[in-house]
């Protein structure tokens, strides 16, 4: 590919794909005001049914299309009524936190279906180009044009002319008005679900066909093109979803153009938090317009905590202490620093999620700035492994609030949404500023954790090393909490446009939760870099993001022992019940569902 | 307080109803008569809406029981209530706002299939409200708070309700359209159709009503017919907006 023309057709048939997945977000976001993180999944999903349609089955092209929409339709259909519907009546998170969890349950499946290696998907059309101007163009590219276009007229005269189409185009405007009218709005949900898979899947086949190639990871970043495509053209808009992935396609197009291949991310997610953060109606929404989102009762609401005495605390900590004097195996050593590590980043979580109501889906980030900071810091200037570590720490701190501060006054899910945004950002800057992090050979040869001149190698010392961090942390955090800071937070929570009308400085309070939070998140990240000795981009990934998720809602939002309690189950128990490493990702996402289900409040309880 | 009579379309018994912890209605009973308009009075977060909302199903009493021609409401869904024959004028009148005027009034026979008969009612409604011919392809959000209002008992009408219930149908109109509103809803109620109305403003909705209640912080504290509590003193009383009446 040379020409500007032929970008430019690349930008608008990748465009194409991505509105198949947009519109599907869009359509259940106006009915429901939900961003369905599973999108994705379905794509994944549509993509090896396909497989298994043309290299399996040998259907003909237009069977694949319908078998595919036919198949993945029904996957929609499943996830609405079984994850989502009973979950109409929860706090607005709660669908939101499950469709999470659908999407690591599906993704699962089907990587343990198919084995997590890509396979080859054929097009089964006539490899010819045909000469259009200074660019050329192909059958497949025809056929994703017709497609897409195709769907958009039908859900045109669908959503326009027939009596459902009304319906929902009425609940997506006015709910309880709609009920009023006598629709049924689980048969609108239905239906927007089913059509949404239906475009979805068949966006998967043919992204699949388009680059000859299949594998799981599509389905995040699916997902992610996907919401990038729909809050560009305006959350909850059908036109405007269209709009917002050919203007995503060009965007990425031009930008692989001018800077190559490993940036086509980094554009799409800088587009999408340029418009969360100057247009978050995103590009078309009037002015006037009020976000669509609801301003309150977005997060699980304050339950009664559990009331651990103090004694007891003492007593777990003391036994978890001396535990590497009792005859122990490093097996079980080696699991427990796992656990102290994801303690801290859950403590980071439940800080910002469950106290100021920032649910973050993008945390792992902060432990990758802290690992290459301290990483570097030590290998590059000789900074003692301990100081770096704190180092780490401060720059997470100071990185991350900046990096969040200007989606402060996003609410709700829009928050998530750019959370999860920068946290790609952050991985792809790894990726791209390779002057200063190596790029994707990664940072090899990091030194071991050490104290005072002293190395910290075996597994004993590295065990008390980070439990005692983590102790510490959780103290701070504690006292934190306790205090008249604390207090502001959560009315924060419970009630920005309130907390404000009492005078308090949002942003100032966020801010405040972000630095702790950034700093704890990062001393983790920090001690994870010299614990592994080798570090690339990929080593703190969104699963990492969602595992602390789950992990702070295990333990009850905003609770600071949960995080910790939390934090050994979801690593100690896998272990316990030695569960095969494939399975574990899949039971961390029953988990989240079975929580977000029958005790969205955590073990001990949201404070 | 009346009991409910055998003739009536409508009735809410003993009534209690919580939002979370807070409760909303005590015991309360309101019936509504065959052919009747029956009008709720009370001051601002005294559960009016809240009774609109336990009728058409949005919210469910803790007990009590609410019966529409005999048979109980509670178990039924919000489109199923719709369907028994009850339409609905909400409070801020909610109207589909991106939808055109057309397109709003015709959602009101969304539980219905025969298409002859809606095309019919729609010309109807268009005698009955003049002003929207020329406004049906204009988006609904766009008209003023009056011609609202008109798009929102049109759109009530088309399902052929044998009941309405409204909202301060008259909150923040201009006193021509106050008048207008009010003689409609007399029209409405002459071709058969009960009704139940909530309201502020006491001195209107007597005018109009042939039965009111009095709710004071979710108890009923006043009922009767509208002859009888228009000359009562305690309707002057402060939480009415006495001065309006007096
Ligand atoms: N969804 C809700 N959740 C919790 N409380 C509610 C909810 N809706 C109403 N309330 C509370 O219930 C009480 C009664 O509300 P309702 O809307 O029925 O009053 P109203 O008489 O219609 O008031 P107004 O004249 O302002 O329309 C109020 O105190 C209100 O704050
Ligand atoms: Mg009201």
């Amino acid at each position: 590919m040379s020409s500007w023309l032929d970008y430019t057709i690349n930008g608008l048939i990748v465009g194409n794909v991505y509105a198949l997945v947009a519109v599907g977000l869009a359509l259940i976001f106006g009915v429901s005001r939900l961003i369905n993180f599973a999108q994705g999944s379905i794509y994944l999903v549509g993509a090896y049914i396909g497989w298994v349609a043309v290299v399996q089955l040998h259907t003909p092209l237009p069977l694949t299309i319908i078998v595919v929409a036919v198949a993945a339709a029904l996957v929609g259909l499943i996830i609405e009524r079984f994850g989502l519907r009973p979950l109409q009546n929860s706090v607005r998170i709660a669908p939101l936190l499950a469709t999470i969890g659908i999407s690591f349950v599906l993704d699962q499946l089907v990587m343990l279906t198919f084995s997590p290696n890509p396979r080859a998907l054929p097009s089964q059309l006539p490899d010819v180009r045909f000469q259009i101007g200074g660019g050329t163009i192909g059958p497949l590219d025809l056929l994703i044009a017709g497609v897409g276009i195709t769907s958009a007229l039908l859900l045109f005269v669908f959503l326009r002319y027939s009596k459902l189409g009304w319906a929902i185009r009425a609940t997506a405007q006015d709910r309880d008005a709609a009920m009023q009218m006598g629709v049924d709005v689980n048969r609108v949900n239905q239906a927007v679900f089913g059509i949404a898979a239906a475009l979805g899947g068949v966006s998967g086949l043919l992204v699949g066909m388009y680059y000859n190639q299949i594998d799981t990871a599509m389905s995040l970043q699916a997902t992610l093109k996907g919401v990038v495509a729909e809050v560009v053209g305006g959350a909850g808009n059908v036109p405007g979803a269209v709009i917002g992935s050919l203007l995503l396609g060009l965007v990425e197009s031009y930008g692989v153009a001018v800077f190559g291949t490993s940036y086509r991310n980094l554009f799409a997610f800088l587009l999408l938090v340029v418009v969360l953060v100057l247009r978050p109606n995103g590009l078309f929404a009037s002015a006037r317009q009020a976000p669509p989102e609801p301003l309150t009762g977005t997060f699980i609401a304050p339950s009664r905590p559990v009331r651990i005495p103090r004694w007891a605390l003492l007593v777990a900590t003391g036994i978890f202490a001396i535990l590497p004097l009792l005859p122990v195996s490093f097996y079980v050593l080696q699991t427990l620093i796992n656990a102290w590590l994801l303690g801290m980043l859950a403590l980071s979580l439940t800080l910002v999620a469950g106290t100021i109501g920032q649910v973050s889906l993008g945390h792992a980030a902060l432990l990758a700035i802290g690992a290459y900071t301290s990483a570097l810091l030590s290998l590059t200037f000789a900074v003692p492994v301990g100081l770096a570590i704190i180092g780490g720490g401060l720059m997470s701190a100071a990185l991350g609030t900046a990096l969040i501060s200007p989606s402060f006054r996003l609410r709700g899910h829009y928050v998530s949404i750019a959370t999860l945004a920068i946290g790609e950002i952050v991985s792809l800057v790894i990726l791209n500023w390779e002057s200063v992090t190596r790029g994707p050979i990664g940072i090899s040869g990091i030194p071991p954790l050490s104290l005072a001149g002293y190395e910290l190698v075996s597994p004993i010392s590295i065990y008390c090393f980070s439990f005692i961090v983590m102790v510490v942390l959780a103290l701070l955090q504690g006292r934190l909490l306790g205090s008249h800071l604390g207090r502001s937070f959560r009315a924060i929570r419970d009630d920005d446009i309130a907390a404000r009308a009492y005078g308090l400085s949002l942003n100032r309070y966020k801010s405040l939760a972000f630095i702790f939070g950034g700093f704890a998140a990062g001393v983790s990240g920090g001690i994870a870099a010299h614990l592994y000795s080798y570090i690339n981009h990929e080593t703190f990934n969104t699963q990492q993001s969602i595992l602390a998720l789950t992990v702070v809602i295990l333990g009850g939002l905003g609770n600071v022992v949960g995080a910790i309690v939390g934090a050994v189950a979801l690593v100690g128990l896998p272990e316990v019940f030695r569960i095969a490493a494939e399975y574990r990702i899949l039971i961390y996402g029953i988990v989240l569902l079975l929580l977000v289900r029958f005790r969205p409040q955590g073990l001990l309880g949201t404070m | 307080m009346t009991n409910s009579p055998p003739d009536a379309l409508l009735a809410l018994t003993n009534v209690n109803t919580f939002y979370g912890q807070a409760q909303v209605h005590f015991d309360l009973s309101i019936s509504v008569p065959r052919g009747h308009i029956v009008c709720l009075l009370g001051g601002n977060a005294s559960g009016k809406s809240t009774t609109m909302k336990i009728i058409l199903g949005l919210v469910k009493p803790r007990s009590g029981d609410v019966t529409f021609d005999g048979a109980s409401l509670l178990g039924l869904t919000t489109p199923q209530i719709v369907r028994r024959g009850i339409a609905s004028v909400p409070e801020a009148r909610r109207l589909f706002a991106d939808m055109t005027v057309r397109e709003n009034i015709l959602m009101g026979a969304f539980v219905r299939d025969d298409r002859e008969a809606i095309a019919q009612d729609l010309d109807k409604m268009l005698t009955l409200f003049p002003k929207l011919g020329q406004r049906l392809s204009q988006r609904a959000g766009s008209l003023s708070g009056g011609e609202q209002q008109m798009v929102a008992m049109a759109r009530a009408l088309m399902s052929r309700p044998r009941m309405i219930v409204m909202d301060e149908p008259t909150m923040g109109l201009s006193p021509l359209y106050v008048d207008r509103v009010l003689e409609l809803i007399r029209t409405i109620n002459r071709e058969g159709v009960s009704v139940f109305m909530v309201e502020q403003n006491a001195s209107l909705a007597l005018e109009i009503a042939h039965e009111a209640y009095v709710l004071q912080t979710g108890k009923i504290v006043l009922s009767g017919s509208a002859r009888a509590l228009k000359d009562d003193p305690r309707i002057r009383d402060a939480y009415l907006g006495g001065s309006e009446a007096a």
